[in-house]
């Protein structure tokens, strides 16, 4: 086995998921602080929608409306307001569930959640199915004999002679 | 004179299809080869009457011809000449003329292409389809959004108010649009084919390799309307971001969704002769969606701030899109027998089975995006009251499915057709893998944080290393020309798709924003920059009044972010300043809408540091050279029907 091959070889592979693993944990657990208050201000108005602009978010739209919501969840965020809930909460009281671009996971708006994990199965057991159906066709068609690759070798040899390339 | 003019060039193309698709179709049907070959005259006749009409349209708007209702909405003496070419396109009566003159030179693009095979019916009934389509544009432009419309008498010294303020204030403005559709349009062409296929029968593979190249063209047209209209909200929108899944911008990615995945299945019928329900399918839901996505556009029935105001055009639009839909699923009903694939993917271990989890992964995202869009009509449909779904709900399901195909690029293109073993993946695999341990060092390194990021730039730099690898192979074989050719342009474009998934995730993850209140003269710090407001500084034009609050940044250089008042709509734009860097971009805008006084004593700016913005458009750049590239001919090109690469022998499997 040459060198490049032995490189290739399992416990590089498994040295490898090791090093990314602990990349992953390291990365994904270090504690880089709270959010600035500038940036949970951001994080709040991008979940409420402006009421009185056509499909903006009160983060992007410019209109007095939403310069109004900002500032209250900038008040609220500088009051110390300890959830980002608790302050969605208070804006939908006041301007109604309709502001909220998240839809809900209960009633009529839980379809928006469960259909796409519907589709997602149904594209899961489609393809179970595809594949079931064609292992089941070439389980029929039982294993190749020498006399097949023989004509599958003159076919590629006659191809070879009638190619372009 | 220019309405006479325009609704003549519009009458001359909609008789021109009409009588083309009847003409044509009576001459398949006789088998009359003389009548089929006149077939091509009927779309140089469309493409010089919507020429005439689009002529027409420009001529009035640089005249100020007020007889003309869309002049007096979107014209005006105040408009710069290069913004006045674009207003034909900033409403809903010329979009529709827009797309008429598209379609026109697609239609006759085709019949030049196909010259010398006149007379082959898959050929003719393509063009039939390519007229019928015309026919209904050009109706829906000569009768109900007609640009020509007279309007109501105006006093002497009237001046219109030009475009929405949005629509001319960048370049980009003059490109986004034009090209968005060129992309959404050339889709006609392969649904055409596909259409003419099912028609003639010939549902094999030769159609999809005459139209290989006009879908990758769309395609790449459609991604680059895309990335520039990212790029404008960017430069133009103040809210530093470039996508705000907006049903609009939905509706364009929609087909970009099904024509991604289209041009990815299409290899496995092309290689393997499968698929075949499931390509043409994906042709005519792309097809369908850009009609789709038209009517959601125009129609009013969803809130967006780029909609056009509801025009009478909706109901056209939704039933044309039922017929699309209805006849292309009778064809393919019709069809069912001589559809059915003659193999067979033997393992889900192999290029075609990567494919194939690709285009479900595709799939799923469509309906997820279609979904999101169409709800809020659902909910009031149903339930009688008002929702809203916006970006947290998409960027919530979007996540995983964007790191499911960062992984399959990945994996795919080292996987060889028909079967891999453990073995193959294990040699192939390894260097990329470690591609993606580096990157994923890099940002650790470099601080970064978060699972999905993370995750995201682990797969990133897998995916580049797998595309890296081979391209390093085709050029280490043929030299530059490794590069083209379909299998390397696409590797090209996959980086290209790499670097705009890792830019997403480095901005979205780790933007910082202040809203910082700046003295004059006063320096003030934050997240590793300075900022010292200098003073505030004025353009006055017949157009606009623009104020801008001059910033000087890290001591550097002074950047000005304004608000401009547009004085025939009364309207205020506040406009962004970035500087753009190779690591981040400093976005400055004025908060509010109001513009500061001249004398202010301080300005109130927000601010945000966003990482790694500049690499979605060299991405961007990246994929549009790919999709160049991948439609060249490579040097060894291969059959449809050449041998596959890997031999199934038992206990290959993995």
């Amino acid at each position: 086995m040459s060198v490049p091959r032995r490189l290739k070889a399992w416990p590089s592979w498994a040295a490898m998921f090791v090093v990314a693993v602990a990349l992953l944990a390291i990365g994904s657990t270090r504690d880089s602080g709270p959010l600035n208050p500038g940036d949970r201000i951001d994080a709040i108005s991008r979940r409420v929608a402006c009421p009185v602009c056509d499909g903006e978010s009160v983060f992007e739209s410019r209109n007095p409306a939403s310069e109004a919501i900002r500032a209250e969840i900038r008040a609220s965020v500088y009051d110390g307001v300890a959830a980002d809930d608790e302050i969605l909460s208070a804006i939908a009281n006041s301007y109604g569930g309709k502001v909220l671009l998240v839809p809900s996971s209960s009633g009529f708006d839980a379809l928006i959640w469960a259909l796409p994990a519907a589709g997602l199965m149904i594209g899961l057991v489609g393809l179970w199915f595809a594949f079931k159906r064609w292992r089941a066709e070439a389980a029929a068609l039982g294993v190749p004999t020498e006399g097949d690759y023989d004509l599958v070798e003159q076919a590629r040899e006659q191809h070879r002679g009638t190619s372009d390339d | 004179m220019s309405a006479a003019l325009g609704n003549a060039g519009l009458l001359i193309a909609l008789v021109a299809a009409s009588v083309g698709a009847l003409a044509t179709s009576v001459a398949i049907i006789g088998e009359n080869r003389r009548a089929l070959r006149q077939a091509p005259i009927y779309a140089a006749i469309i493409v010089a009457g919507s020429a005439l009409a689009v002529v027409a349209m420009q001529w009035a708007l640089f005249s100020r011809d007020y007889s003309i209702d869309f002049v007096q909405r979107v014209g005006s003496s105040t408009t710069p000449a290069l913004y006045n070419v674009a207003a034909m396109w900033s409403a809903l009566e010329g979009s529709i003329l827009l797309w008429v003159i598209v379609l026109a030179l697609f239609t006759v693009g085709v019949a030049l292409r196909f010259a010398k095979r006149r007379d082959d019916e898959l050929v003719a009934w393509a063009l039939v389809v390519m007229y019928v389509v015309m026919t209904f544009f050009a109706l829906v432009s000569f009768g109900p959004a007609s640009p020509f419309a007279p309007g109501a008498t105006v006093p002497v010294g009237f001046d219109g108010p030009g475009p929405n303020p949005l629509l001319q204030n960048h370049i980009l403005v003059l490109f986004h649009p034009p090209l968005l559709y060129l992309g959404y349009i050339g889709f006609t062409v392969p649904f055409a084919f596909a259409i003419a296929a099912l028609i003639t029968g010939r549902v094999g593979e030769g159609w999809l390799l005459e139209t290989r190249r006009w879908a990758l063209l769309s395609w790449g047209l459609l991604t680059i309307g895309i990335l520039l209209g990212g790029w404008w909200s960017y430069e133009v929108l103040g809210w530093s971001g470039v996508w705000a899944w907006d049903p609009v911008e939905n509706a364009s990615l929609l087909p970009w969704l099904t024509g991604t995945a289209y041009i990815h299945s299409v290899l496995v019928q092309q290689r393997r002769g499968m698929l075949r329900v499931w390509n043409l399918s994906l042709l005519v839901a792309t097809f369908a969606l850009t009609i789709l996505g038209t009517f959601l556009t125009r129609s009013g029935v969803i809130n967006s701030v780029h909609a056009f105001a509801a025009g009478e055009v909706d109901g056209y639009l939704l039933g044309f899109f039922g017929v699309v839909v209805l006849v292309s699923l009778g064809l393919i009903g019709w069809r069912g027998d001589a559809l059915r694939a003659p193999g067979r993917i033997d393992s889900p271990v192999s290029r075609e089975g990567a494919f194939l989890a690709n285009n479900v992964v595709f799939a799923l995202f469509a309906f997820i995006v279609l979904l999101g869009t169409i709800f809020p009509l659902l909910v009031e449909v149903f339930q009688d009251r008002q929702t809203v779904v916006g970006a947290p709900y998409f960027d919530r399901l979007s996540m995983p499915i964007g790191l499911i195909l960062l992984f399959l690029m990945a994996v795919a293109p080292v996987l060889p057709w028909r079967t891999a073993s453990a073995g193959t993946l294990r040699d192939r695999l390894f260097w990329p893998a470690w591609c993606g341990v580096a990157s994923l060092a890099v940002a650790v390194v470099v601080g970064a944080d978060g699972l999905a990021p993370l995750l995201a730039f682990f797969l990133g730099g897998f995916a580049g290393g797998a595309a890296g690898r081979q391209l390093m192979l085709a050029t280490r074989r043929q030299g530059l020309r490794g590069l083209v050719g379909r299998a390397n342009g696409g590797m090209l474009v996959h980086i290209g798709v790499i670097l705009i998934a890792v830019a997403l995730a480095a901005s979205n993850s780790y933007t910082h924003s202040a809203t910082l209140t700046i003295g004059r003269g006063e320096r003030v710090e934050w997240s590793g920059h300075s900022f010292e407001f200098v003073g505030v500084s004025t353009e006055v034009t017949a157009r606009a009044d623009v104020v801008m609050a001059d910033v000087l940044l890290d001591d550097t250089r002074v950047y000005a972010p304004a608000v401009t008042t547009y004085l025939q709509q009364g309207m205020t734009v506040p406009t962004p300043s970035v500087r753009t860097g190779w690591t981040s971009d400093v976005y400055l805008t004025i908060d509010g809408n109001d513009p500061p006084a001249t004398d202010a004593d301080e300005v109130v700016l927000r601010v945000f540091v966003k990482p790694m913005v500049l690499w979605l458009w060299i991405g961007g750049a990246v994929m549009a050279i790919g999709t160049v590239l991948s439609a060249l001919p490579s040097r060894r090109s291969r059959r449809p029907t050449d041998p596959t690469s890997a031999l199934i022998t038992s206990g290959q499997h993995v």
